[in-house]
């Protein structure tokens, strides 16, 4: 197999082996707990030449990698073998873990454990979400709607401002037929927490569905689209680049599996009148997680506490 | 319109929901029936098979392509719409495109990374004829002749690039 090459410019189009690469380097960013795993048993065999690694770009001057494109199915392969290996070891959400367990993966790790044993003090329980790139909307999901069970009132304003979202997205010009379908399996979820907290094991087993969750991830993804379409003209002045609102939404809020950022949080947030707090596990002073509020003036409470161990910006 | 569509046999294996999977491409073949996009004609008989469809384009007015023909070939996976369609051009004429290789890969964003599971083939026949529309010189990608040597069959298994919005 050709090697890629990185001292030697080529003018190239389309097919381009060191952009998959660029996104693998990410990958590894993210997948912190999969790096073993991925460098000893794909890793060298695809790109022998790790210690270069660090000089990889993403702008064309500087990258000179024309494989063949069997390197592209090579790559598309291990993201699939990644991500296989992902979905057989995490579930979409998890059952309820008690902090203890987040704290045994940093025995050794003294700042972290610190900070995992502060939230220790604060919450009870977590619950684990897969890292596919949804798990903002899932999370927020399940959580808001598992917090809702017990809450008569603010599940009816939940329920009816959900109903009405169809309507307004529509008016937004998202196709209506393809709308529906999101909407019709949204409500089937949104209905089943109307039923109380007994119906609680339904909803877990709804979000851990492919056929559920993923047209509740679909349909919060729409929702925060729609609501950064609305105001376009303010969160204009947070889209980095010369990307409009509506490029960003449809190239980084409505796909699957792209990561959410601070605006998705607040996208979503606001326009669901709920608040959101993350808690995120970086390496900064302290013994606290540092942490991040989403409330809205009107929103006393934080419905949804997620928790980030990411020094990134992004969740997966 | 009387629409009426069998069982694909293929799908025995359907990974989510398949009545879910069927009655969106029914719901979407109905609707491009009914409000297709300029220059786009799809037979509402697609065969036994939902899972591929074929699609006919012609040129539009006032554009390079004006009066060719052009046909579409959409293959779509039980994953899908999570999964984005696999769209090519087949048939004995290919259009001359900056971003379309001679052998019928299509290089556009929404067909992989731009992907939502809320767009549809109406929307993606909308952009293939608005692509083609605002092409200002037909010719082939730079790099036709090398990848179309060396890719795979499906163009979903390239890693696009996607740098030019503007042809």
């Amino acid at each position: 197999m050709e090697v890629p090459r990185l001292d030697q410019p080529v003018n190239f189009h389309e097919s381009v082996t060191s952009m998959a690469i660029s996104a693998l380097w990410w990958q590894l960013l993210h997948f912190k707990g999969l790096v073993q795993v991925f460098l000893s048993s794909h890793y060298f065999v695809l790109f022998p030449i790790s210690n270069k690694f660090g000089y990889l770009k993403m702008s064309e001057e500087d990258v000179a990698v024309v494989g063949s494109s069997s390197q592209d199915d090579l790559i598309i392969q291990q993201h699939r073998e990644i991500e296989k290996e992902i979905s057989d070891r995490i579930q979409l959400v998890g059952l309820k873990e008690s902090l203890e367990t987040v704290e045994n993966e940093y025995l050794n790790d003294e700042i972290y454990l610190k900070k995992t044993r502060d939230l220790g003090t604060k919450y009870e329980n977590i619950r684990r979400t897969r890292p596919d790139g949804n798990c903002f909307f899932r999370a927020f999901g399940y959580a808001y709607l598992e917090y809702l069970l017990d809450k008569k009132e603010e599940y009816a304003r939940f329920r009816e401002l959900a109903y009405q979202s169809k309507d307004r997205l529509i008016k937004l010009n998202f196709p209506k037929f393809t709308l529906e379908d999101f909407h019709d399996v949204f409500m089937d979820v949104v209905n089943v927490v109307g039923k109380g907290p007994e119906s609680s094991e339904e909803l877990h087993r709804m979000f851990n569905e492919q056929g559920y969750s993923d047209y509740v991830v679909v349909y919060l993804r729409l929702i925060a689209s729609g609501h950064l379409r609305e105001k376009e003209d303010f969160y204009q002045n947070f889209i980095e680049g010369n990307r409009t609102v509506v490029d960003f939404c449809s190239q980084e809020v409505e796909p699957m599996y792209k990561e959410s950022d601070h605006i998705h949080i607040i996208a979503l947030s606001s326009a669901l009148n709920v608040g959101v707090r993350v808690r995120y596990m970086d390496r900064g002073d302290g013994s606290e997680t540092r942490t991040l509020r989403h409330p809205l003036p009107q929103v006393a409470t934080d419905h949804v506490v997620i928790y980030s161990k990411l020094v990134e910006r992004k969740l997966r | 319109m009387a629409l009426k569509f069998n069982r694909n046999k293929h799908n025995s294996k359907i990974i989510l929901d398949g009545e879910r999977w069927e009655r969106r491409l029914q719901k979407e073949l109905m609707s491009l029936v009914r409000e297709p996009p300029p220059g786009v004609v799809v037979d509402s008989d697609q065969g036994e098979n939902l899972s591929l469809w074929t699609i006919n384009m012609t040129g539009a007015e006032g554009t390079l392509y004006e009066g060719e023909h052009f046909t579409l070939q959409f293959k779509f996976s039980p994953k899908y719409p999570f999964d984005s369609p696999e769209v090519t051009f087949i048939g004995p004429n290919i259009p001359v495109h900056p971003h379309v290789y001679s052998n019928g890969h299509i290089c556009l964003s929404i067909l992989t990374d731009d992907w939502s599971p809320a767009l549809s083939v109406q929307t993606v026949c909308l952009s293939i004829v608005s692509m083609l529309s605002s092409c200002k010189e037909k010719k082939r990608p730079p790099d036709n002749s090398f990848y179309v040597k060396t890719c795979n069959k499906n163009p979903k298994k390239t890693k696009w690039w996607y740098h030019d919005d503007t042809v």
